[in-house]
């Protein structure tokens, strides 16, 4: 019984990890050294709790929200008020090789709040609902509406052209 | 909504350049993995239920100090080796004494070799003093004749009666973890006690043995204490069968008074754990004082039957006025102003130039019957607050009764109060 649990934890952590790595990098704008810390917290608490977590329907999307969660108490205990991050350290995914897109998107992101960042790589890059993004971030789906409006307007102003290539015809 | 009711071709662009860059981030998984089963596994160690009630046969050794000092320790200098005036007037004084300038490692592991229950010989020593942006720690590897042992102890801050600290203190599940005995239980003096004897590998795949301590004073001072049958945590031979300290070893060391002093001395900036875990958020709740803030805007009649929220934007109540119950939810959002011709198109516009909005619509979350009266207001300075009632107690279960508790003009009415403002 334990060792089928571990080895089914196991199995997902391994699963899971390049997955979570890469949401990590986008919440924490492109910061991989954050964004490992907090995958492996996040590992760490499921581990925890896989007993349960693994009778739960969406493993998975438990293990974004535990992402999520985590990421924002570490935002919370950097900086009592939220705020856009005008002035950015350095990016340690932000190598000079990188394409010049994600230096750009990881710029962007970089300055928006915390919340705003999260709620944009729920819905964008997770393709969570607005209800399911008020569940994770625990708040209400109009605050959801308003952030992801001023997530987007804000996005819009620094990329704008950035993303023509996206464009569909 | 605006973002739902049209589809805008920046939001597939953004989608596909989340996607692009978000790929090309390469994960070290076996890295991630092997550092999350390291955190877990100490969790679990530190996750413990204060089950206490019945378990006081941890007959605590004095939390005032005076009584620790038999521990073993027969030198006096313990006292001035940790500094500071000993708090020896009993459980109040660790409240209430003066936190100590600082605490170096030296005077950490001075400490923890004074409360060891017998001499022995000390290699490998390493510890860090309340001075950094770290928590304070200190390590040594102690051989008391019987074999060299690992010894590890670390210091830090907590929220007092928080998640985190019941985590802390609770006896893991044997369902999950092989151990040979753990206790929990609450002291006299408030501290929540954890006694854990098990194994390093949880697989048994070695046989050292992990035996650890954690206490969390009320004060939320959290002292961690580990000592192993071999001479590392992990990659050593076992020396020993056993590790060097009893459990009441264990606890006299855990919970001797020079510690609570270390944490008092720690920097109030919460900084990261030894781990890199993040802590709990710092004290302040303001979505506790919204909440309460929302309790005292109700009109008469209602009772509050269940409350809840976080942080500094969003609180929720269940109220009740004897037909049935009500959530009442409240966001109080600060420099929302470059939203409000999205939010507030249509809006009233007050003689402070205040815009508000009143909507009676679904609910949202789809269950039967529900439906959802809002109070949407802004400031000419973009601070926000939307108050929403729901003919339900829970947005996701159907209708209780056939309009919210509230009505428009008395959301209304909470939302502009002045109170908000106050809050900030």
């Amino acid at each position: 019984m334990r060792q089928r649990r571990a080895d089914e934890y196991a199995e997902f952590a391994a699963a899971r990890a390049g997955h979570l790595y890469r949401s990590a990098c986008l919440l924490t704008a492109g910061d991989t050294h954050l964004a490992e810390d907090l995958v492996q917290e996040t590992f760490g608490r499921l581990y925890v709790r896989w007993g349960r977590v693994s009778r739960v329907g969406n493993p998975a999307a438990y293990a974004q929200t535990v992402l999520t969660r985590t990421f924002l108490a570490h935002q919370r205990r950097r900086s009592s008020r939220e705020r856009a991050t005008d002035v950015f350290p350095d990016l340690p995914g932000a190598a000079d090789g990188d394409a010049p897109l994600r230096l750009t998107l990881m710029a962007a992101l970089a300055r928006l709040p915390a919340k705003d960042r999260a709620v944009i790589v729920l819905r964008y890059w997770e393709d969570r609902s607005v209800e399911q993004t008020a569940d994770v971030l625990n708040v209400s789906s109009a605050a959801v509406r308003t952030r992801c409006v001023r997530a987007l307007g804000r996005l819009r102003e620094l990329l704008g052209e950035d993303l023509a290539e996206y464009s569909r015809p | 909504m605006p973002s739902d009711q049209y589809h805008d071709p920046f939001e597939d662009r953004l989608t596909a350049a989340l996607r692009d860059s978000g790929d090309g981030f390469d994960a070290d998984v076996a890295a991630l993995t092997a550092g999350g089963e390291v955190r877990g596994r100490r969790a679990r160690l530190l996750r413990r239920t204060a089950v206490l009630s019945g378990a006081a046969g941890i007959a605590l050794a004095g939390l005032g100090g005076v009584l620790l000092v038999p521990g073993g320790d027969s030198s006096g200098p313990r006292s001035t080796a940790a500094a500071g005036p000993a708090a020896s007037t009993g459980p109040a004084a660790s409240a209430s004494a003066p936190a100590a300038a600082s605490f170096s490692g030296d005077d950490l592991l001075r400490s923890l070799k004074d409360l060891l229950p017998a001499p022995g010989k000390f290699r490998e020593e390493s510890a860090r003093g309340t001075g950094g942006d770290l928590p304070p720690h200190a390590h040594l590897v102690y051989d008391d004749g019987g074999g060299a042992a690992a010894i590890g102890l670390g210091l830090r801050r907590v929220e007092p009666g928080s998640q985190e600290v019941r985590e802390l203190t609770r006896c893991p599940d044997r369902t999950f973890v092989d151990y040979d005995d753990c206790t929990s239980a609450r002291l006299p003096d408030g501290s929540l006690l954890m006694l854990f004897q098990g194994y390093e590998y949880p697989d048994r795949r070695e046989d050292t043995k992990w035996w650890n301590a954690e206490l969390v004073t009320a004060e939320g001072a959290h002292v961690s204490l580990s000592e192993w049958n071999a001479p590392a945590q992990k990659g050593a031979e076992v020396s020993r069968a056993e590790p060097p300290l009893s459990v009441e070893d264990l606890r006299k060391v855990v919970t001797a008074d020079v510690w609570r002093r270390v944490v008092d001395a720690i920097p109030e900036r919460p900084g990261r754990s030894a781990t890199g875990t993040p802590q709990a958020p710092p004290r302040a709740v303001p979505g506790g004082s919204i909440g309460a803030t929302l309790t005292e805007l109700l009109p008469d009649g209602l009772t509050v039957v269940g409350r809840g929220g976080q942080e500094s934007e969003y609180a929720y109540l269940v109220v009740d006025d004897g037909r049935g119950r009500s959530l009442v939810q409240i966001n109080v959002q600060p420099g929302m102003g470059d939203v409000a011709g999205q939010l507030h198109g249509d809006a009233e516009t007050l003689p402070d130039g205040t815009l508000v909005t009143t909507r009676k619509g679904p609910g949202e979350k789809g269950a039967e019957g529900v439906v959802m009266w809002t109070a949407d207001t802004m400031r000419p300075d973009g601070f926000r607050v939307v108050v929403t009632a729901f003919n339900t107690g829970a947005q996701h279960q159907d209708a209780t009764r056939d309009a919210p508790a509230l009505t428009v003009g008395q959301l209304r009415e909470i939302a502009l109060s002045p109170k908000w403002r106050a809050l900030r």
